[in-house]
């Protein structure tokens, strides 16, 4: 299948609705740019539509999602339906790849979904900057140090469901964490200890690939806040630089 | 297959037979086999493509420079689950760390290392490295293929380049991954990259730019290799090493979905190993430990981790972690203890527990990585090295089972933060050699 393919339905919308219809530019673009994805015709291969994929599906267990019906909605070039599971249902998805090693066609439905997500994230669809507003954290942390995850992020108020102590020892974070035998992990801000120089190298990534565009589409005061953190940073860098030239 | 008394492996494979069951007993045990998924479920399609033979392909002409396995990294060969050999360094490595893990569940990759520390394992633990960047992306769809690649081919060149700090030469170290989400994912990336020449030419740009390119050439590694293949194939020498006999405990395994459901074709299975019907790493590992490895109806199910969901759908995460996982494990399988290869599914298996109670759902079992199980069955120390007390789940019961005076234990590891805090802490390995380049690196140590 390539993007010149035309099953795309003449009609989009309910002709029976005095809703307007959908702009139907808009929803080819969206659906240009899900099949445009490198990964795309390797995802989809055809569907029998035999709902194996739903049957051990983790997500469809607990919320109206069936990764049998993304499919399909791909497969037809539904361009409507599509739209309408980007809203919400993409989201419900647990990305455990069960489906993937059961589909007889060997589609993943898991790969195709993050496909549908980064298309949400380009055009900025209002359901996907809400869905994210949680998970801002992990971005925020993994973006300008190059963990996705630290000490001081996991207490008690952020994980009031975890329990009140986060360690059954009581005593503070940091001794706690200096009382790890790993010289790496003797960290609080990051799970270990990242060199600065790798930050630096990760911003060159994140630029160049596009991820800070992505950012500042989602959500435009994170990406300040994240930009400031990467200049600093690299000030930080330059300087080390600077004294190192010194010394030789 | 082995078939130990009381055990539910009856019915899984080629030796079922009618178990003359109530209908009730029926109506739980056609779940439980509609959830069997074994081998021949994996291998009845199309064989998939061995991308390794592009990846030679592609080095032959010149066009990439492979990370090879050498005799100098003491390879022992596994099968994967077509059969396919995969080579597995068992020397010289670089721990390639999950930040989940050592976040949160620190205990994971201190018990690795001691593990190694036994065993006489050269590696190197260092700085520059970052995160897969994975679990961001399968949570918010912030990143891209092209991004997750960069992020991969960087920090295995990392990797090969590492041991230079200590004088040595160029892939002296191989990548160890420690988590199994960075595992599939760069796995997933990796057969991208050997197949499309247009994601090549990209990420070479940027490559180029960070001065992380080998003669010009992207740098792939000849195998990816998880942690638990590596327990894996030491597990009989690890075995030589045992001084705590767990032979009365009952344990479940549970699988990770990025370890084996990803890019299945890569996943270890072993003849020996629940006749090869299933992943055979931890279970392998725990066989040969001498636990008695029991069955349960959703050992094909996830952990309900679900990457945003744990963050910002807890309700789903923790119900799913105890009404499939944690209450089939206690209630179907009387388990002593589940064990695990992933960081997400340890952390979610363990921390839900805690609301479980409080949410009604009565059922605790400990959750515990498989090195932890194997550092503690050596006689590592459970809360220096393993670090447990990290853990919700009630791994106190693990450690009484195992014979383990915890209290005592417990009060050692407190007088010991008493050292830490007075500056005397002790570390698997010199400190010095953790930062390699950039700020902080100082002089090469030997290894
Ligand atoms: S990857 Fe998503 S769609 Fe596929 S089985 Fe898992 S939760 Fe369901
Ligand atoms: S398992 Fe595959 S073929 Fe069957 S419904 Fe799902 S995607 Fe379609």
């Amino acid at each position: 299948m390539h993007a010149t393919a035309s099953r795309k339905q003449q009609h989009i919308g309910d002709p029976l609705s005095p809703q307007p219809v959908l702009d139907r530019a808009r929803l080819e673009a969206i659906f240009n740019d899900i099949q445009a994805d490198a990964r795309y015709d390797h995802e989809l291969n055809g569907c029998l539509n035999c709902g194996i994929c739903t049957a051990t599906c983790p997500a469809a267990q607990y919320y109206d999602f069936s990764p049998r019906e993304i499919v399909q909605l791909l497969w037809t070039e539904n361009l409507e339906g599509i739209y309408d599971a980007m809203q919400e249902k993409i989201w419900a998805c647990a990305q455990c790849y069960t489906c993937a090693a059961r589909c007889p066609f060997r589609n993943s439905p898991g790969s195709l979904i993050m496909i549908m997500r980064e298309v949400a994230i380009k055009h900025g669809l209002q359901s996907a900057k809400d869905v994210l507003r949680p998970f801002s954290r992990v971005m925020l942390k993994l973006i300008s140090t190059g963990n996705q995850l630290s000490p001081d992020m996991i207490t008690a108020d952020h994980f009031a469901d975890w329990g009140p102590n986060i360690s059954k020892i009581d005593a503070p974070l940091k001794l706690l964490r200096q009382a790890i035998p790993m010289p790496t992990l003797n960290t609080m801000q990051t799970a270990w200890e990242v060199n600065l120089k790798t930050s630096i190298e990760l911003y060159t990534i994140w630029e160049m690939t596009g991820v800070l565009k992505q950012l500042e589409i989602i959500d435009e005061n994170l990406f300040d806040v994240i930009t400031d953190i990467m200049d600093e940073k690299r000030e930080d860098y330059e300087d080390w630089r600077e004294s190192q030239d010194g010394n030789e | 297959m082995n078939d130990i008394e009381g055990t539910r492996f009856t019915g899984h494979g080629p030796e079922w037979k009618d178990a003359k069951l109530s209908a009730r007993d029926a109506r739980a045990a056609t779940a439980w086999v509609e959830a069997k998924v074994d081998r021949a479920a994996l291998t009845g399609k199309d064989r998939v493509e061995d991308v390794r033979d592009r990846m030679r392909e592609l080095e032959r002409d010149g066009e990439i420079v492979v990370h090879r396995i050498r005799d100098e990294h003491a390879p022992v060969e596994a099968k994967t689950l077509y059969g396919w050999t995969k080579r597995i360094p068992t020397a010289q490595l670089w721990h390639h760390k999950s930040c989940g893990q050592c976040g949160n569940i620190p205990g994971y990759p201190t018990s690795l290392l001691w593990l190694m520390n036994q065993l006489g394992t050269v590696y190197l633990d260092e700085t520059d490295q970052t995160s897969c960047t994975a679990w961001n992306y399968h949570g918010s769809g912030i990143g891209n293929l092209e991004s997750l690649a960069c992020v991969f081919l960087r920090n295995f060149h990392q990797a090969y380049v590492s041991a230079r700090a200590q004088g040595l030469p160029d892939g002296y170290y191989f990548p160890l991954v420690h988590c199994g989400t960075s595992f599939g994912n760069y796995k997933e990336v990796r057969a991208y990259l050997l197949r499309s020449a247009e994601l090549r030419e990209k990420v070479k740009k940027v490559l180029a730019k960070l001065g992380r390119l080998v003669d010009g050439k992207l740098l792939i590694p000849e195998e990816v290799v998880h942690y638990s293949e590596w327990l894996h194939v030491m597990r009989s020498r690890i075995r030589a090493i045992q001084t705590i006999d767990v032979g009365k405990l009952r344990a479940v395994i549970h699988p990770a979905c990025h370890v084996y459901k990803m890019v299945p074709e890569d996943a270890i299975y072993d003849d020996e190993v629940l006749d090869g019907n299933r992943v055979a790493v931890s279970t392998g590992l725990v066989q040969a430990l001498g636990a008695q490895v029991i069955d349960y109806s959703t050992w094909y199910d996830c952990c309900g981790f679900g990457f945003r969901h744990i963050i910002s759908e807890r309700e789903f995460t923790r119900s799913f972690a105890m009404d499939r996982k944690v209450k089939v494990a206690v209630e179907e399988a009387h388990a002593d203890v589940m064990i695990g290869h992933d960081t997400g599914c340890i952390t979610t298996l363990d921390k839900n527990q805690w609301i479980g109670k409080a949410a009604g759902k009565h059922a605790e079992i400990p959750i515990v990585a498989d090195c932890q199980f194997a550092a503690l069955a050596c006689g590592a120390h459970p809360y220096k090295i393993a670090q447990l007390h990290w853990h919700a789940s009630p791994v106190e019961k693990l450690l009484a089972q195992m014979g383990i005076d915890w209290q005592r234990a417990k009060a050692e590891f407190e007088s010991y933060l008493e050292a830490v805090r007075n500056g005397r802490g002790e570390h698997l390995y010199d400190p010095r050699r953790a930062i390699t380049s950039g700020p902080g690196a100082r002089k090469p140590v030997m290894a």
